[in-house]
């Protein structure tokens, strides 16, 4: 591919099944009377403007590949199968058909193994991609037109310390940077990740989980800290978002532990553009917001000065 | 209708290395025991097999498997490259709904899931190679919840025991759990396998001597601090799901093997009914 590569976007783009079920798309088998509107409106939003960039790849980082040693990466050409939420099967049992961009994962693992970290390809045809992965990437671009590549989360910010894990993702983030433009690939990537993250402990109404009547907050609590974190982003105040995000995650026990977030910032060197927030809901309790960083030189971002980060 | 009955208790790890690659003589003594148990286990001729599996995780109370056949083929999300375990095993349907029943009774969450796909754990798949490995037995597959404490865990293994007696069945029991929880973080060699921490390799061996003599009782109080230390699989619930099947707190645990996969502590245990 020609010319240095690019990332033209950055969205944190979560993953509850329940956005696909109420969307009812072809590809999921359990169907519903709508739900969670104002989220998949949200990832509406994005859709045509995604097509619009060209990009060549979409790159996920999911919390639900929860990987021991090291980061993993897809790297079979297509992956294809029926994926059946462990934790919501009544909600999302989804035909998934991905093709894998091969070349984009080998560059990925070679500059992780260049920052020292420990990777893997994941070269089992035979993979069944995550709930994580197949959410975000269908509300992003139902029609799978364009390749993918998840990058599993690997579990040091449970296993060893929070600090640790933000540290793996930040090499993790300039290693996919580095790829992105050697490769000469036109990216978008996605965080998949909810942000506070406690939920009620059974659902209201598992005959009817999309009565959006039974749907709320967890607590006033999580609410205000979920603003407060999208506030900073839609400001562009880079330094606090990063200062304040521990004890956010601490506070609320957002799903941003598992480092989505961290290493999509750290590959977008830091933005300090604002972001936009599409929507904001809770599922089952949780918080999530549909955000996006354009990079996109039509955003009048393609030149933002880079910044010496650690 | 005989009167049914637990006719075997066990505590087996469920991690892939044991039986993949097929001609794998890495970590021979576990694959032995885990074996040894298989045959033990079938020789007490039971109708089912029940298995609560800390590789299958829930979230919102307990599920149990309820498809009448479960058939695919599993790969593992951490060993892939180990290779594929496929699958196709029979549901003791009447008694996974008796112990949905009896657990729902007994104020815990307990859903069926009956759903073409449903992802089948590593843990539940790799006890079944040893356990019964020509898939002649029908099996009762239920989850780990990972809010669920003592108390939860015992009731629902109270259930199975209760389900097991009502309808007459002979049954093992087997919670697929490992020991400590920590592990290599950096890619190791088989014969460079050893339990990481020694810490762990303490608490695993002074867990393992209280369930020998048979203090299960002071194993589960013991349990908590013993989780905080090693990183148990699960805070080592699968232990007390065990204990609430087998209606016994002094049962004796045989420790058939013990060692190292991938540096977490696994065991097999046979307890005597
Ligand atoms: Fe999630």
């Amino acid at each position: 591919m020609a010319g240095k590569g690019k990332i033209v976007s950055g969205y944190i783009a979560p993953h509850p099944p329940h956005l696909v079920y109420g969307e009812n798309p072809p590809q999921n088998i359990p169907r519903s009377t709508g739900g969670w509107e104002v989220l998949r409106w949200a990832y509406d939003n994005c859709r045509a403007k995604i097509k619009a960039q060209k990009p060549d790849v979409i790159l996920i980082h999911t919390p639900h590949w929860m990987t021991l040693v090291g980061h993993h990466i897809t790297r079979v050409p297509r992956l294809k199968g029926l994926s059946v939420d462990p934790i919501f099967p009544h909600l999302f049992r989804y035909n998934f058909d991905t093709a894998i961009d091969c070349e984009m994962a080998d560059a990925i693992y070679d500059e992780a193994i260049g920052e020292g970290l420990t990777a893997r390809k994941m070269t089992n045809p035979n993979f069944r991609l995550d709930y994580g992965t197949i959410v975000t990437a269908h509300m992003l671009n139902p029609d799978w037109d364009i390749p993918i590549v998840s990058l599993s989360a690997n579990n040091s910010p449970y296993y060893f310390s929070l600090g640790v894990g933000i540290e793996e993702m930040f090499k993790l983030g300039r290693a996919t940077r580095r790829a992105i433009e050697k490769s000469g690939r036109r990216a978008v990537l996605a965080a998949s990740n909810t942000l506070s993250h406690f939920h009620f402990d059974r659902e209201p109404d598992p005959s009817l989980p999309e009565d959006m009547s039974k749907e709320h907050v967890f607590s006033h609590t999580n609410y205000l800290w979920d603003m407060r974190v999208l506030q900073l982003m839609r400001e562009g105040r880079m330094d606090e978002l990063l200062k304040v995000l521990p004890e956010f995650i601490d506070a609320t026990s957002a799903e941003v532990k598992s480092g989505g977030l961290f290493w999509m910032l750290a590959a977008m060197d830091f933005p300090t553009i604002p972001a936009k927030v599409h929507g904001y809901w809770s599922v089952i309790a949780t918080g999530n917001a549909v955000v996006e960083w354009d990079l996109s030189d039509a955003a009048g971002n393609g030149h933002q000065e880079m910044r010496a980060h650690a | 209708m005989p009167d049914g009955q637990i006719v075997g208790g066990y505590i087996v790890p469920g991690l892939p290395h044991l039986v993949l690659p097929r001609d794998s003589t890495s970590r021979a003594e576990l694959r032995n025991a885990f074996r040894t148990a298989g045959a033990n286990a079938r020789a007490a001729r039971p109708d089912v097999l029940v298995i609560f599996s800390t590789q299958w995780i829930s979230v919102l109370g307990h599920l149990v498997q309820t498809r009448p056949n479960p058939k695919g083929v599993h790969v593992d999300e951490n060993w892939y490259d180990l290779g594929d375990l496929p699958y196709d095993f029979r549901t003791d349907l009447e008694l996974a709904r008796r112990t949905i029943e009896l657990s729902n009774a007994a104020g815990l969450q307990v859903r069926p899931v009956d759903y073409e796909g449903f992802p089948v754990d590593t843990g539940m798949l790799v006890t079944l190679d040893f356990f019964d490995p020509k898939h002649e037995l029908p099996v009762v597959g239920m989850s780990c919840n990972i809010y669920a404490g003592r108390d939860e865990e015992l009731k629902l293994g109270k259930a199975v025991g209760d389900a097991v007696r009502a309808l007459g069945r002979r049954a093992a029991v087997i919670a697929c759990t490992g020991l400590s929880g920590h592990w290599f973080t950096k890619d190791i060699k088989d014969n460079e396998d050893r339990i990481v921490g020694d810490v762990d390799d303490a608490e695993n061996r002074r867990m393992l001597d209280l369930i020998a003599q048979g203090k299960c009782a002071t194993a589960m109080d013991a349990a908590p601090d013993y989780a905080r230390k090693t990183g148990a699989d699960m805070q080592f619930k699968a232990f007390y799901w065990l204990l609430g099947a087998l209606g016994s707190e002094t049962a004796k645990g045989k420790v058939l093997a013990y060692g190292p996969i991938w540096g977490s502590g696994a065991a097999v245990v046979e307890f005597a009914v």
